[in-house]
């Protein structure tokens, strides 16, 4: 081998993982949304990935309805394997999200989950979906998580659709600033594709944002990233207060 | 509003001199803001515009008045694309700033990073080198530091080595703030620390880990120790910060590359193919007294001395034909094949920093070695090979004074060739003297 001939080299893994609430109410026009929402995004993560040298975006899709499904297997896919076979997501059944979280909790494990990568993994990106309340005992699920140590680092955002508990997503995030609502299909897209690829940019080549005062706050990060190139999008609670 | 956070297609925006141009398309997206390409209005010339969300100011209006600082001192070299004009300010809303667009033929450093794009010769990798420490020798001698250095500040063609340094708008004068403090894996690690703000001396740390990527892809401290998990900002710290360890550390192997696929193994080789210069330069650079005390980082003009020996050690290995670097007063060994010039060039000393140039076939010596400028481009001699001898070829336009161990001298015009003769002193001009040294 000459010393030009250079290997590719393995990357640090940045993952970005979707929580998608599939349940009926979510039927028609909001999952054709998040449907082509994720597929608008995709481009952009494997655009994201050919700039970036020290770390690469690896995506996992759960939907959560009867029950958490992995659409995206055992492990984490590239951006271009899951645009190569990406098949839209339908919308039945209940909003078991306690179950997702407990499901979310067992795959954030080096040892026995996605997080197994011999360069090693950034703190993930968290993103949360859902538009009703979770039909069985969330809190379960989320405090197993609340104890795992790369959903502590994760930068954790959500957004809530038509009938959410807000209050629930928040409670994921641990921050109101990065909880956003809408009730309209349209901006459902538009808020999915914005807050995605704003998080997955933040996790993936950190913030040099000028001050730097909670190192390992990610869901911080994302939250001022969010309200410097949001403009118009508020955060959930700012749609609650003063109408 | 006039100028919202992201511009649309075919929105106009007016600029500090009056003028105004139409956005065409996106460029790119970054941290800090969003790239579009524009036209201008008037004359249809097409540039890039940098348009900033705005709010990552804490005072907006002080970083808009240090890019007009900037642009009114102009760029160090024509290796910057430095702020043109800025669009004119309007209380409480976005702004940017006009620069060039990088032309066709030039990649960025992340894609060669990312083994997405490959230097065409060693040649054009090690004139990238000499173009980048050139670029930051200028903007240093003006009296400004980077602050921000990275890899995503270059872009490079792989067939020249050809060097433009974008980004620059975080660049400020001796003393000054920008208010960022870098990237990770870039940062100097007393910036990472937190014990100092970014500087000059700053800036030579991460351009040494520019350097050493520019060669080698993998990342000067990443090796066994770094090998964990769960990269959080605790880590990095540790890492790039509070126990940074070179991966070829002269002391402690603690930190050595790891030999699985896939990780450092860019690393390894590269390694094997450094002359031993280059490796004590590295050596130096990430030396325990470099990462923690900040002392003995190599500066520009180091560099510059180093990267031209480098240069001019640049030959095919007769046994297999590939490019190596052959040390001049001792073996290389290229795979299994060991060679040894006969002798080599012994120039005067710059900068402390040795000068020499191996007697071997097709070696070349540049306007740098026999006028003590810094052009690395333009050649000078060659030297050339006969069964049982060697000959320096003049290609320079001066008149070469040889004198001869017995005190006899000769004169060699521009297109004649000297035999090489051990103990030989060769006078260029402009007090540039070189000894013929037999190993």
């Amino acid at each position: 081998m000459g010393m030009l001939d250079k290997v590719e080299t393995m990357r640090r893994m940045c993952p970005v993982i979707f929580l998608l609430d599939t349940s009926g109410s979510m039927n028609g026009a909001p999952i054709g949304a998040v449907n082509s929402a994720i597929e608008g995004v995709l481009p952009e993560l494997i655009a994201m990935n050919s700039g970036n040298s020290d770390n690469e975006i690896k995506v996992g899709i759960m939907s959560f309805d009867y029950g958490a499904n992995w659409i995206t297997g055992d492990e984490l896919v590239s951006p271009e394997d899951l645009k190569a076979s990406w098949k839209d997501l339908d919308a039945a059944g209940l909003t078991k999200m306690g179950e997702a979280f407990h499901d979310l909790n067992k795959k954030l494990s080096v040892s026995h989950g996605f997080m197994n990568r011999a360069s090693g993994s950034v703190a993930p990106v968290l993103f949360l979906l859902s538009d009703g309340e979770p039909t069985d005992d969330y809190q379960a699920g989320l405090n197993e998580l609340k104890n795992n140590n790369w959903y502590k680092v994760a930068a954790k955002v959500a957004i809530g659709y038509g009938d959410s508990n807000d209050d629930v997503l928040r409670e994921f995030t641990g921050n109101v600033e990065t909880v956003l609502h809408t009730n309209n299909p349209e901006d459902l897209r538009k808020m999915i594709r914005f807050v995605a690829i704003t998080s997955s940019r933040v996790a993936s080549t950190g913030s040099n944002a000028p001050d730097n005062s909670n190192p390992d706050d990610n869901t911080v990060k994302v939250s001022k990233a969010i309200q410097a190139q949001g403009g118009a999008l508020a955060p959930a609670d700012a749609s609650d207060g003063g109408w | 509003m006039a100028n919202s956070v992201r511009l649309q297609k075919f929105q106009q925006v007016e600029l500090a001199d009056g003028r105004t141009v139409t956005v065409v398309d996106k460029l790119g997206e970054g941290g800090q803001g969003v790239v579009y390409r524009v036209k201008f209005d008037d004359t249809g010339e097409e540039k890039a515009l940098k348009w900033y969300f705005v709010s990552y100011f804490k005072e907006p209006r002080k970083f808009y008045a240090h890019l007009e600082d900037n642009i009114q001192v102009g760029a160090p070299s024509a290796a910057f694309i430095w702020p043109k004009q800025l669009t004119k300010w309007i209380d409480g809303e976005s702004f940017g700033y006009i620069m060039d667009i990088i032309p066709n033929g030039y990649e960025s450093f992340s894609k060669f990073l990312n083994v997405i794009v490959k230097f065409k010769s060693v040649k054009a990798m090690v004139n990238a080198a000499l173009n980048i420490v050139a670029a930051f020798k200028a903007l240093h001698n003006k009296g400004y530091n980077y602050q921000d250095l990275n890899d995503g500040n270059f872009s490079i063609d792989p067939a020249t080595g050809k060097v433009l340094i974008c980004d620059n708008d975080n660049v400020v004068g001796h003393g000054q703030q920008s208010g960022i403090s870098g990237k990770a894996r870039y940062m100097a690690p007393e910036v990472v620390r937190g014990e100092k703000q970014p500087d000059k001396n700053t800036d030579r740390y991460s351009l040494a880990v520019i350097l050493f990527r520019l060669f080698a892809v993998d990342h000067p401290l990443e090796g066994k120790r770094t090998n964990v998990p769960a990269l959080t900002d605790k880590y990095d710290k540790r890492f790039f910060g509070t126990q940074p360890l070179f991966i070829f550390d002269k002391n402690d192997s603690s930190n050595a590359p790891v030999p699985v696929p896939g990780l450092h193994q860019n690393a390894v080789t590269m390694w094997k193919y450094f002359p031993s210069f280059v490796k004590e330069a590295f050596q130096q650079s990430f030396s325990q007294d470099s990462l923690i005390n900040i002392k003995g980082r190599l500066l520009e003009q180091d560099w510059f001395n180093i990267l031209m020996r480098l240069k001019s050690s640049i030959v095919k290995c007769p046994q297999c034909g590939e490019e190596i670097f052959l040390e001049s007063d001792r073996e290389t060994i290229c795979k299994s094949h060991k060679i040894k010039p006969v002798g080599y060039l012994n120039f005067t000393r710059r900068s402390n920093q040795a000068v020499t140039v191996p007697i071997f076939k097709d070696a070349v010596l540049y306007d740098y070695h026999v006028s003590g400028s810094e052009d690395f481009e333009t050649v000078a001699a060659v030297i050339l090979e006969k069964p049982g001898k060697f000959g320096l070829e003049n290609k320079s336009s001066n008149t070469w004074f040889i004198t001869l161990p017995n005190g006899k001298s000769v004169t060699k015009k521009p297109g004649e060739v000297l035999g090489l003769g051990v103990d030989s002193k060769i006078d260029f001009g402009n007090n540039i003297v070189a000894t013929v040294v037999a190993n």
